[in-house]
This record gives structure tokens, C-alpha cells and sequence, in this order.
């Protein structure tokens, strides 16, 4: 309900009503338990804010030295150890995953929202961990994945732990994760708003000032700790960004079609060959990483070793011109290939990272191809690079709003937003029509679950009170008049109940029956107001949401619509019949 | 919520909430000293590796193994992103292999760090210089000159201003490498090298009075330095002072008997000398005889002309020789020791006309040497006369 001061009379009458049917001690205990669990809540996200941010350092330090380890510590690596440590790590990672942690397969973000929608906030303490060991192995051989989605299920898989042993109750634990989740994410990216923004944007779906709070506190709390261990320096060394004619949009709308055919091209690959990989013979899931790490070697013996691991240095090379346009198209193709490989084979890792490097890539070759054919354009390789990674977030994850500000987070300039708004929303709007369901709730029914899909919830018609409400038909009657006089007013054609306005404001209702009753009772003479005193109804705006006529009309038969600007003015009457009546409609439709 | 489930929540917060919260606390201290071990470790790694990869870098970028340099430092970038050193001497490398765009994505990236550092401008004007950006190579030359430099800061800004200098000499800037010159000479050491070094852009940028007065300071400090004398000595001569020319590169020659220029540039001054008729201090026999052997010269050198005129068929020459040769054989009878003797007004209209012929037979017939050189620089010396 919107804080209005119709709508506070309205709630006023039901917040009497429901304490009336409280006990007085037990309605103070209940108010100071409510207290005293946001507030550890809020305390709580911070806590939860810092060990993801120290888990997430840790999981960094566990990448580099695999990679070390694994592939070397030089550039060129040897390409027996490109074939070798990629291939070697998938067997490890697959028996590990089958045997030891099976919930590490798999989208973070999902399984984040199915701990938020299914479990009740639950997650095994043992999912964290085992997505910590296999994604560090998996990334640090030269998977092609990156660190921000595991980052984001370690931080929900914590949070979750932490709340379950703070016994928190069931609304707050099925929170908890999402906290959690931002924290992750928020020291994966070193970027706290966009942390918060893909968490409310695709995991929590609606923005409440309850949970906002403790999100915000967590990411910030992990950004804090993350950057007190590995510095603030941003992912990418960000070049000068300039816009010298608002003609140059249309130089990045090309670059918002073409990413959004690459997002396309990339959420169809792995829409088809997952379920292809997954209903391979079982001992297959053994050899199926193994296998992807390999052809990811091959790749890379064959002169692309950028596509391997997150590949952050490369991105950062692209946006410095370290590339020809015809090499950074390659790289993106590759990478895409090289991402579907270790995805569809149920390595552990995310998504984040490959869909930056392939918009960084794809960003700038456009932009390099651009520069030959209108040498004019002002905009830098770095320039098309970060609006090109805004455009496969908006395209391939369909997080628009994250899009946008990660990469005005990222770059630090606000000069790009509108590039980047408007290739965003280019890449969104071709994605979304040529591949209608999200990547996120491909997977997730691809999983068999059936959780709400954020952009059908973002994009679902509202029902409001207008749509239900219906004319006037029987008299007003006014508050001054005799009950003798307002009887009068019912005739063969008048509802059983009709409407009183009440002076100077307010509105109550009485029923034929009522009225006959107190006549007979010798009541006749006096008015409304005097019989009516303390039965105020509630009233509605046309504009409210329908769902809140339906708290009221199982109590009241009838209820006013009036204008917001004139509490007097009525613009129809609702009732139950009406609101059931609308909703029935709307399923039909 | 229900309410019965609220209860053990309650009651477990009214009681332990302090508790916990210390607990909580306690928990992320030992996890932060823990992070704070491991991190250590991690960075010592990162950054022993780093120096490991940036030692061998620097060790092969000296070898001028460029190839090899860059991914060293590109290996050395990977545990220390943003380290200034690492990425100068990638560029460096780059610029080794002529990978100039590559290398100018650094620079300008440490330019916009570092837009003071003099190394940074110095490259960044090479490579604007290279790509033909005269305004963008003389804005990061200057900003070089005066920019922060490690060890010996004076040292890299003059060698920078050098650059520049020989820069605009190289793009025909003279007048823009004059004044540069100049602000270099008034602060220059007291090293004879450099000061004819200045001395030698002088004269590249044809400005040969101060040529001389930094040929002479260098003189000063080490008077024996044949090439500062050749250079004095050249200096004097283009100023057409030919008495210090010859003294100059009578020494030079003297120092160094191999410098053939030298020996050729004072032989011409000994001739420009030796045959100015207007010249002080001679008596009246010895001018006219100076008048009848160079009036007897451009005779020869008309004929000659005009020969290679007739032969080639040039145009310019068929022009102007005939008038001057008709005026040459209308004089000649004249220009005799009794006929100049007996009109001495003879000798300026003999040696104006001595001067019209080689002037115009240097324009069609291409430079002269000996004594026509000599003739055609004293006209040259008496052209406001």
C-alpha cells in the first residue's frame, strides 16, 4: 500500500481490526522480536559482507595459483601443458563434481534463486566449498568460464550457513541468500551497484526497502575487504572515453545489432547442446569436461590461448588497441566456442567473464572496422570494447538495467551511458525477440525447476482497481440524512447496499436490511452519522493495484473508488464479485 | 510469520544477540588474520614473479632481443598490472619491433598517468613524429624538454631538445630550430663537443653567425679540434669572411689533412682572396692584373657555357650568353694592363661584367669551381656595392 493518506485510513481500519484480535503482551513481543531481527539483519549482512569478500579473495589467490601451477607462470605457455591442464583438471573436476559435489554443476544465479523460491534459503555448506575447489581448478587450467558466478554462489552458499546458525526465521533465511549473492558478486566485480542491481534485477526481482538495505550493506562490506587485499583497481585498466558527435550512435547501434545477434548465437548454442550433453550415457559426464578442456587446448595450441581461463588481460589489451579488428572478431567467435565447450560439459564456472571478454571483443572489432571505413569517428578501441561488453550483458544475460550502470561503474565516465544505452538496447530488444525465454530460465527449466522468471515478472500487466470497478448504480446517500429519508432511497432497482458519504471526509455503507431493521427499531428519525459512527470503510483509487480491493471486499460488500484529488468525488464501486470477476477474465485472456 | 515459530527466535536474541555478535566478530578477525597470511604469501609470489619476468625482459630488451622482450614483459604485466616500469619497457620493446600502435597504447596510457614523465613524451613525439603529426610530435618534444626525468634530469632534457632540433631540421623548420638552438646554446656546459655540436646545427639551419660564436667557444675550450675548426672555418666562409675562413681552415686542415672539404673550402678562399680586385691594401698593377685574369676566366666560362648551351640545347643559356658574349668581345680589346691603366673606370665595368657572366652562367650552367667559384663569390661580397 503507498503511504497516501486515504490508503493509511485504509490500513488504519485493518491494522485495528488485526490488533484487536492480538493480545496485548504477545503483540509487544511480536513487534520487539520483528525489531530486534531487522536490526541483526542489517548487522548480520555485514558479517556476511565480509567473509564473501574474504572467501571471494581467497577463491582469487586459488585461480592464480592453479593457473601457475597448472599452465605456467610466463605468457606463451608450452602447448603440452595447454592441452594437458585444461584436459587433466575436467577429469579431476568431474569426479568431484559427480561424486563429491554435485550442486556446484551449474548457474549460481539459479541455484541462488531456487534457494530464494524452493529451499527456503537453503543451501549446503558443502556447495560453496565445492564450487570454490572445482571452479578455481577448473578457471586457473584455462576453462573458459569466470570467477563471478561461483564468486556469487559462494557468497549465498555462506550467508546461508551464517543465517541458519543464527536461526533466523523462515521470510528471513529465504532473503539471506540473495545478501549474500550481492556480496559475491560485488567483490567478484570490485562494482557494488552493479552487484546490487543484477541481485534485485535477476534474483530478487522486486525492489523492497527491506532487503535493499542489507544488500547494499553486504556489497559494500565485501567490496571494502576485497579491495583491502587485492587493491581498487578496477578489472580493466579504462581507456579515455569521448562522444565528439551524437551522429556516432548510430555507429553504436550497429555494434547493439551485431551483439545482439552474438547473444543470440551464444544463449541458442548452449540452449541446444546442454540438454544434448546431459542426456549423453552417464559415465560420458566423466569425460565430458575432460574433453571440452581439450578441444579449449587445441584452441589455444592453435594460436588463441586469449580464449583460456576469465581473461581479463585480454580484454584490458583489446581495449588498448593491442588487437587488429579482424583478430578481436576472431577471438570473439573462439571464445564463444570455447565458452559453450566448458559449459555445455557441466564444468564448473560462470558465464560473467566470457560474455565481457566476447562483448569486449566483438566492441572492438566493430569499432576497429568503423575506424576503416569512417576514419572521422572519435570513439577509441576501448570505447566500442566497454560499450560492447554493456551490450552482451544487456543481450545474453538480459540484466538491461546492470548492463548500463557496470559499465558506467567499470569505466568510471558517465559520458558513455549513452552509447551504451543505446547499443544495450538495440542488443536487448533483437535478443529478446529471436530468443524469447532468458538464458538464466533456460537453464532452470533445462534443470527441471520452475522458478519465476525475473523479465516475464518485470514485463507482466498489472491488474489495478479501474480494471474491475464499475459505475455507480443506486444513490449516494449523504451522512446528514434520517434513516427514514435514506430509506426512501431504496427502491426495486437499488443494490442491497449503498454507499454513505461521510462529513467532512470519510465513507461507510449500510444495507437495506440494516436500514429496515433500525426503523422498526424506532430509529427513523435519526441521521447516518449518528448510527454509522465508527464503521468507516476503506476506499480505493482507480490506480491501485487490484490485489488490494481483494483484502477489503470479502469484509465489505461494496467499496468507493474515488478521486485521488477529491476523496469525495466517487468514480465507481467495487466489489467482490467485480474483482473475481476481473481476475477470472484476466486468466482466460 | 507464525507466531509460534517467532518464539525460540526471540528468546535465543533477547539472550545471546551480544553473544553471538562478539562471536561473529571474533570469527572475521581470525579469518581476516588468516586472508591477511595468505595474502602475503600471494603477494610476494606475484611480485617475485613479476621482477622474475621484468629482470629477463630487461636483460633481452639490452640484447635487442625485442620479440623475446615483449613477452617477458607482457608475463611480467600479468602479476602487476599497472606497474609503470613494466609497461614503459613493453613499449620500448614494441618500439623495437616496430609495433608502433601497439607500443603508442601504452605510452599514451602511461602519458595519461604520467603526463610529466620525460621518457613518456619522448617516445610519444618519436612515434608522432614518425606518423607525420608535426603539431602532436612538437607538443610532446616540448613537454619532454620540460618534463620530470630520472638520474640526470639536465642530461635528458638537453638530449631531447637535440632531438627536437634535428626534428624541425628534418621537416625544413629552420627558423623554428634557430630559436630552439639558440635557448640550447645559453645553457650548454662547457663541453667543446656540444658546443660544436650547437655550432653544427647552426649551420644545418643556416645560421651562421651564431654557427661561428659556438664554433668559437668550442675553440676556446680545446683549440685543436679539427672539426669545430673546419666548422668555424666553413661558418666564416659562408658569412663571407674569407681571411677568417682561411685562417680557420688553414688549422683545420693542418689537424686533419684527410678533410679533403676543408681543403677544398680553403682553396676557394684563398682564390676568392687572392682575386678581389677591390680588396685593400694592393697596389694598382696587382688589381689590374686580377682584372685581366678574371675577365680572361669568364671569357672561358662563357665559351663553355655556351657551348654545353648549344649542345643540350638549353634555352636559358641561348638567351642571355650572346649579349654578354657580344660584351665581353666589345671589352676585351680594352682590358689590357696599358688600357686599364690608362682608364682606370675600366676596371669596375670589367669586373661588372666579369660578375653578370658568373652569375649568369652559375643559373644555366650549374655551379662553378676554381676560380669562377671564387669570381662568383666575390660578386657575391660586393652585390650591395
Amino acid at each position: 500500500m503507498d503511504d497516501s493518506p486515504n490508503s493509511q485510513t485504509g490500513m488504519l481500519v485493518e491494522t485495528r481490526e488485526a490488533e484487536s484480535l492480538v493480545p496485548r503482551r504477545s503483540r509487544g513481543a511480536l513487534l520487539r522480536a520483528v525489531f530486534r531481527e531487522e536490526r541483526l539483519f542489517l548487522v548480520l549482512s555485514v558479517f556476511i559482507g565480509i567473509f564473501s569478500g574474504l572467501a571471494v579473495v581467497c577463491f582469487r589467490f586459488a585461480i592464480d595459483w592453479c593457473r601457475i601451477y597448472l599452465l605456467g607462470s610466463g605468457f606463451t605457455l608450452s602447448p603440452t601443458r595447454l592441452l594437458l591442464a585444461p584436459s587433466l583438471a575436467g577429469l579431476v573436476i568431474a569426479v568431484l563434481v559427480i561424486h563429491v559435489f554435485p550442486l556446484a554443476r551449474g548457474s549460481g544465479v539459479n541455484q541462488t534463486k531456487a534457494a530464494l523460491y524452493i529451499y527456503n534459503g537453503y543451501i549446503p555448506l558443502r556447495t560453496p566449498i565445492g564450487k570454490f575447489i572445482t571452479a578455481a581448478l577448473a578457471i586457473g587450467s584455462g576453462h573458459s568460464l569466470g570467477p563471478e558466478d561461483p564468486s556469487l554462489q559462494i557468497g549465498a552458499g555462506l550467508a546461508s550457513a551464517l543465517g541458519r546458525r543464527m536461526r533466523l526465521s523462515r521470510d528471513r533465511m529465504r532473503l539471506i541468500a540473495p545478501v549474500g549473492a550481492a556480496a559475491g558478486l560485488a567483490a567478484a566485480f570490485n562494482a557494488p551497484i552493479s552487484a546490487v542491481l543484477f541481485v534485485i534485477e535477476e534474483v530478487i526481482g522486486r525492489w523492497t526497502a527491506g532487503i535493499l538495505g542489507s544488500v547494499v550493506l553486504s556489497a559494500v562490506s565485501s567490496v571494502v575487504v576485497m579491495r583491502w587485499f587485492l587493491g581498487s583497481e578496477s578489472l580493466f585498466r579504462i581507456p579515455a572515453v569521448q562522444l565528439e558527435r551524437p551522429s556516432e550512435l548510430i555507429a553504436y547501434s550497429v555494434l547493439g545489432v551485431i551483439g545482439g545477434f552474438a547473444s543470440v548465437a551464444f544463449s541458442s548454442g548452449i540452449a541446444t547442446f546442454r540438454p544434448w550433453c546431459k542426456a549423453l550415457p552417464r559415465w560420458t559426464q566423466y569425460f565430458q569436461p575432460a574433453i571440452a578442456g581439450l578441444l579449449i587446448g587445441i584452441i589455444a595450441v592453435l594460436g588463441a590461448p586469449q580464449v583460456m581461463g576469465a581473461g581479463y588481460a585480454y580484454i584490458d589489451e583489446a581495449m588498448h588497441g593491442q588487437f587488429t579488428w579482424q583478430m578481436l572478431a576472431i577471438l570473439a567467435g573462439l571464445k564463444i566456442v570455447a565458452t559453450l565447450l566448458s559449459f555445455v560439459s557441466g564444468t564448473p564456472g560462470g558465464m560473467f567473464a566470457p560474455t565481457l571478454f566476447i562483448g569486449a571483443m566483438l566492441g572492438a572489432a566493430v569499432g576497429g572496422a568503423e575506424h576503416v571505413l569512417l576514419p572521422h569517428l572519435s570513439g577509441s578501441p576501448g570505447t566500442y570494447a566497454l560499450v560492447g561488453m554493456g551490450v552482451l550483458f544487456a543481450g545474453f544475460l538480459r540484466a538491461p538495467m546492470t548492463s548500463v550502470f557496470m559499465v558506467l561503474e567499470v569505466s568510471g565516465n558517465y559520458s558513455i551511458i549513452l552509447p551504451v544505452m543505446v547499443a544495450n538496447t538495440f542488443a536487448y530488444v533483437i535478443s529478446r525477440a529471436l530468443q524469447p525465454v532468458p538464458i538464466f530460465d533456460v537453464l532452470t527449466r533445462q534443470d527441471g525447476l520452475d522458478l519465476p522468471s525475473m523479465e516475464e515478472q518485470r514485463e507482466e500487466g498489472i491488474l489495478r482497481v479501474e480494471d474491475a470497478m464499475r459505475p455507480v448504480t443506486g444513490p449516494v446517500l449523504d451522512a446528514e440524512e434520517t434513516l427514514d429519508r435514506a430509506f426512501q432511497g431504496f427502491d426495486e432497482k437499488s443494490p442491497d447496499v449503498l454507499l454513505v458519504r461521510l462529513n467532512p471526509t470519510g465513507w461507510s455503507s449500510i444495507s437495506r436490511q440494516e436500514l429496515d431493521t433500525m426503523i422498526k427499531e424506532g430509529k427513523g428519525g435519526q441521521t447516518l452519522s449518528s448510527v454509522l459512527a465508527g464503521r468507516q470503510i476503506p476506499y480505493l483509487h482507480p490506480d491501485h493495484p487490484l490485489e488490494m480491493a481483494l483484502r477489503y471486499v470479502n469484509r465489505w460488500q461494496l467499496l468507493p473508488v474515488v478521486n485521488r484529488a477529491d476523496f469525495r468525488k466517487l468514480e465507481g464501486v467495487v466489489s467482490e464479485h467485480d474483482v473475481l470477476g476481473r481476475y477470472r477474465d484476466f486468466g482466460e485472456g | 510469520m507464525v507466531a509460534s515459530e517467532k518464539e525460540p527466535g526471540l528468546r535465543f536474541y533477547l539472550s545471546r544477540e551480544p553473544l553471538i555478535l562478539a562471536l561473529l566478530s571474533a570469527l572475521a578477525v581470525v579469518s581476516f588474520l588468516a586472508v591477511s597470511g595468505l595474502s602475503r604469501i600471494y603477494h610476494a609470489q606475484q611480485r617475485s614473479l613479476g621482477n622474475r619476468w621484468f629482470t629477463r625482459g630487461t636483460a633481452d630488451l639490452k640484447a635487442r632481443h625485442f620479440e623475446l622482450a615483449v613477452t617477458e614483459f607482457r608475463a611480467a604485466l600479468l602479476y602487476s598490472r599497472d606497474n609503470y616500469d613494466y609497461q614503459l619497457d613493453l613499449a620500448e620493446a614494441l618500439l623495437g619491433l616496430k609495433r608502433t600502435d601497439e607500443a603508442y597504447a601504452y605510452l599514451i596510457n602511461l602519458w595519461e598517468r604520467e603526463p610529466e614523465n620525460g621518457l613518456v613524451n619522448l617516445e610519444l613525439a618519436r612515434i608522432a613524429a614518425q606518423r607525420g603529426e608535426t603539431e602532436q610530435a612538437l607538443r610532446y618534444y616540448h613537454n619532454a624538454i620540460y618534463a620530470i626525468w630520472p638520474g640526470d634530469p639536465e642530461v635528458q632534457r638537453r638530449d631531447a631538445r637535440f632531438e627536437l632540433i634535428e626534428y624541425l631540421l628534418a621537416i625544413n623548420a629552420k627558423t623554428h630550430a634557430q630559436s630552439e638552438l639558440i635557448a640550447l646554446a645559453a645553457n650548454l656546459d662547457d663541453d667543446p663537443s656540444l658546443h660544436a655540436r650547437v655550432a653544427d646545427l647552426f649551420v644545418q639551419a643556416q645560421d651562421y653567425e651564431h654557427a661561428l660564436a659556438e664554433y668559437r667557444v668550442s675553440l676556446k675550450l680545446d683549440r685543436h679540434n679539427p672539426s669545430a675548426l673546419a666548422g668555424a672555418g666553413r661558418a666564416a666562409f659562408e658569412l663571407g669572411r674569407y681571411d677568417l675562413a682561411q685562417r680557420y681552415l688553414e688549422a683545420a686542415v693542418a689537424a686533419n689533412p684527410n678533410d679533403a672539404k676543408s681543403a677544398a673550402l680553403l682553396k676557394t678562399a684563398e682564390l676568392v682572396l687572392k682575386m678581389d680586385p677591390f680588396r685593400r691594401q694592393i697596389s694598382v698593377d696587382q688589381r689590374n692584373r686580377i682584372v685581366i685574369e678574371a675577365f680572361a676566366a669568364a671569357g672561358e666560362r662563357l665559351k663553355s657555357c655556351a657551348a654545353v648551351g648549344n649542345t643540350q640545347g638549353s634555352a636559358s643559356s641561348a638567351v642571355s650568353t650572346p649579349s654578354l658574349a657580344d660584351n665581353w668581345a666589345k671589352m676585351k680589346p680594352q682590358i689590357t694592363e696599358q688600357g686599364l691603366r690608362r682608364n682606370p673606370d675600366l676596371v669596375e665595368a670589367a669586373m661588372n661584367l666579369v660578375f653578370d657572366i658568373e652569375r649568369q652562367t652559375n643559373t644555366a650552367c650549374g655551379s662553378p669551381t676554381g676560380i669562377d667559384l671564387a669570381l662568383l663569390l666575390i660578386s657575391k661580397l660586393h652585390e650591395g656595392n
